[in-house]
């Protein structure tokens, strides 16, 4: 009964990550029709500006979380702006191309940058964790779960209270009568990219306290956020959150298969994410549009 | 500028004749290399490099034009198709190295294996569209890599795990001659494969398929059946590449069998020749390939990239791979072999009007 409780603990702390790594993904592809390949890559970038922020100035990595948000807003909106807005209205090919392309670019060059060795933020208080009984919370993922739950939170207000919010919600319903309406599509498009950026960032310095980071690192992060927005279904936060913790549980169930290790767990999200796209398209929360 | 018809043909005679010549200079480059050759006091004209490349040339024209049948022709995105190319390289690879078959022998079961496999996974997968097949087809392949390489039976690795299989060295004379032919065959058959799948009622539904599923469905094609068979036809091709690899490279793994890498380059091949086309495909596989040959400095012609180091080389080589595909993407969506088949010239005009096509 412990081991499954642990268990479960375990699934829904990772499941936090997910939920980071998930929303930016989701929003992009929501209201932009792009499955952005250079997710991953942000969120590694992210990880890299906390490390370099916590090995050069000692900052706690997460009193890093807003720069890592602000700095990968401005590259995704330089991103949307100058080259993908470009070919917004091409076959989905070339999106997916153009995103793995500049995926090459922002890996190698942060291969060019920082060498191919792994780095790791450990503030002081990594490695602890709350003991209840047999079962054992550590510190540092139960915040980032917490942090992740905000930005999702965050993110939810946003989409649904701002201005801004309510413009992305009508680009993302429809696209030409947003134009009509005056709605400037280039620097929306910009914005949307720019806030899934942001959340790539923070997903990112979440990570970077979690596990070791390389530059090469980020592309499993890129097919994990798909699958969880799979498994929630597109176009609402509060699906994406549920897709990134079951996700997480899938996961940690997985792992304890006995002597099968982390492959398993991923060729078993991968037959979880194919049987809910079979079977119920829209995800498990989603709607159908 | 509008091209004329006689422009046209202009164009489309010296592509046909400059391709023409290239091409039977690469097939008999290497025969320079025989005994018999050196002893005739022929000038060698390729060395043991030179077909080196060439071979993985000639591999590349038929993931290329394989992936155009599912990705250019029936207008799937599969993100996936390596997933076969490692499937046909461990068939083979597993029955030379563990069951002791002779190659020959070995090599027949292994687009066989490949295309048994697509035809199961294809079943679920294709009744994806857009987005999701093509994510679904990536995760595929990703999750076929991972399992081959670390599914473990009563201990052992069954598929040699992370060390990778060795396979014994094919004992033939001129080996790299040989399997320079052998690829060269197989691309011959992948190209003559997509002629005459164009040139049937099969293909026609596909195009059907492509340029309107519910339409095709509605005329009478029976869209599943035509999906699952352009996939699994394109799984058989590539996979029999992967087994002429294994024997060809003698050691195969995780890393050299179920490259990511592959599936992004023989989509950007057939991009870049024209996806949908018979040549296409296999002319941006020479054109692509070479450019990265030469980028990564395997070519012997080669050239210094000003401030960087040679260990940095390889990684300087992909940040610019990367760039390149932005900008074909950016520019020439629709493929360079319309410009030397005479479809459209290359001008400023040109790039500007594809621009303006597809941005926002």
């Amino acid at each position: 009964m412990a081991d499954f409780v642990q268990l479960v603990v375990l699934g829904l702390l990772a499941g936090g990550i997910y939920v980071a790594v998930g929303v930016g993904f989701g929003l992009v592809w929501g209201v932009l029709n792009i499955v952005n390949l250079t997710h991953g890559a942000l969120v590694i970038v992210g990880g890299y500006i906390t490390w370099m922020l916590f090995a050069g100035l000692h900052l706690d990595p997460f009193l890093s979380l807003p720069v890592d948000a602000v700095a990968l807003f401005l590259l995704g909106y330089t991103l949307q702006r100058g080259v993908i807005n470009r070919i917004i209205r091409a076959p989905l090919l070339f999106t997916f191309l153009l995103t793995f392309g500049l995926n090459l670019v922002i890996v190698n060059t942060l291969l060019l940058l920082f060498g191919s060795d792994f780095r790791s933020v450990t503030p002081a208080y990594s490695g602890q964790g709350l003991e209840l009984g047999t079962i054992v919370i550590p510190y540092v993922p139960l915040t980032a779960l917490g942090v992740a739950i905000m930005l999702a939170v965050v993110l939810g207000l946003v989409l649904n209270r701002t201005r801004i919010g309510l413009a992305i919600n009508a680009i993302a319903s429809d696209r030409d009568a947003a134009q009509l309406v005056g709605i400037d599509l280039r620097h929306l498009y910009a914005m949307t990219y720019g806030i899934g950026a942001a959340c790539a960032g923070v997903a990112g310095g979440l990570i970077a306290m979690i596990q070791a980071i390389t530059p090469t690192a980020g592309e499993p992060y890129t097919l994990q956020a798909f699958v969880v927005v799979i498994l929630g279904g597109l176009g609402r936060v509060s699906a994406t959150v549920a897709g990134g913790l079951l996700f997480g549980l899938v996961e940690a169930f997985g792992q304890s298969i006995p002597g099968s290790g982390s492959v398993f767990a991923n060729a078993i999200a991968f037959g979880l994410m194919v049987i809910v796209l079979v079977t119920r398209p829209q995800g498990l929360m989603g709607r159908l549009r | 500028m509008i091209a004329t018809p006689d422009a046209n043909a202009r164009w489309r005679r010296m592509f046909l004749i400059l391709g023409g010549i290239l091409v039977a200079y690469a097939l008999l480059a290497p025969l320079t290399s025989l005994e018999a050759a050196q002893s005739a006091n022929v000038p060698l004209l390729a060395d043991r490099l030179w077909f080196r490349i060439a071979t993985y040339i000639a591999m590349f024209i038929v993931l290329a034009s394989a992936w155009n049948i599912i990705g250019g022709i029936a207008g799937y995105a599969a993100f996936g198709n390596v997933a076969f190319f490692g499937i046909g390289a461990y068939t083979t690879g597993m029955l030379i190295a563990k069951a002791k078959w002779p190659f020959l022998a070995a090599l027949p079961l292994a687009p066989v294996v490949a295309a048994a496999f697509a035809a199961v996974v294809g079943l679920p997968l294709l009744r994806l569209r857009g987005h999701y097949f093509a994510v679904a087809s990536l995760g595929v392949g990703v999750a076929v890599g991972e399992l081959v390489q670390n599914i473990d039976y009563a201990g052992q690795p069954v598929f040699g795990g992370a060390t990778g299989l060795f396979l014994p060295i094919y004992s033939i004379e001129n080996r790299g001659l040989f399997f320079f032919y052998l690829m060269v065959l197989a691309a011959a058959l992948a190209v003559a494969v997509t002629w005459l799948v164009l040139r049937s009622r099969f293909g026609y539904g596909l195009i059907a398929i492509r340029e309107n599923e519910e339409a095709a469905a509605v005329i009478g094609v029976n869209t599943t059946a035509y999906k699952v068979a352009a996939f699994t036809l394109a799984a058989a091709l590539t996979g029999l590449t992967g087994g002429i690899f294994s024997q060809w490279n003698v050691f195969i793994n995780q890393d050299n069998t179920f490259p990511i890498e592959y599936n992004v380059q023989m989509i950007l091949m057939a991009l870049l020749g024209g996806t949908g086309t018979v040549f296409g495909p296999a002319a941006g596989a020479v054109l692509l390939q070479l450019l990265i040959q030469f980028l990564g400095g395997t070519l012997p012609i080669s050239f210094e990239i000003p401030f960087v180091s040679e260990n940095a080389r390889p990684i300087v080589a992909q940040v610019i791979l990367g760039v390149l595909l932005v900008v074909v993407v950016l520019f020439v969506p629709r493929g360079v072999i319309e410009f030397f088949g005479g479809r459209a010239r290359f001008s400023l005009a040109y790039l500007r009007r594809s621009l303006r096509e597809t941005s926002l």
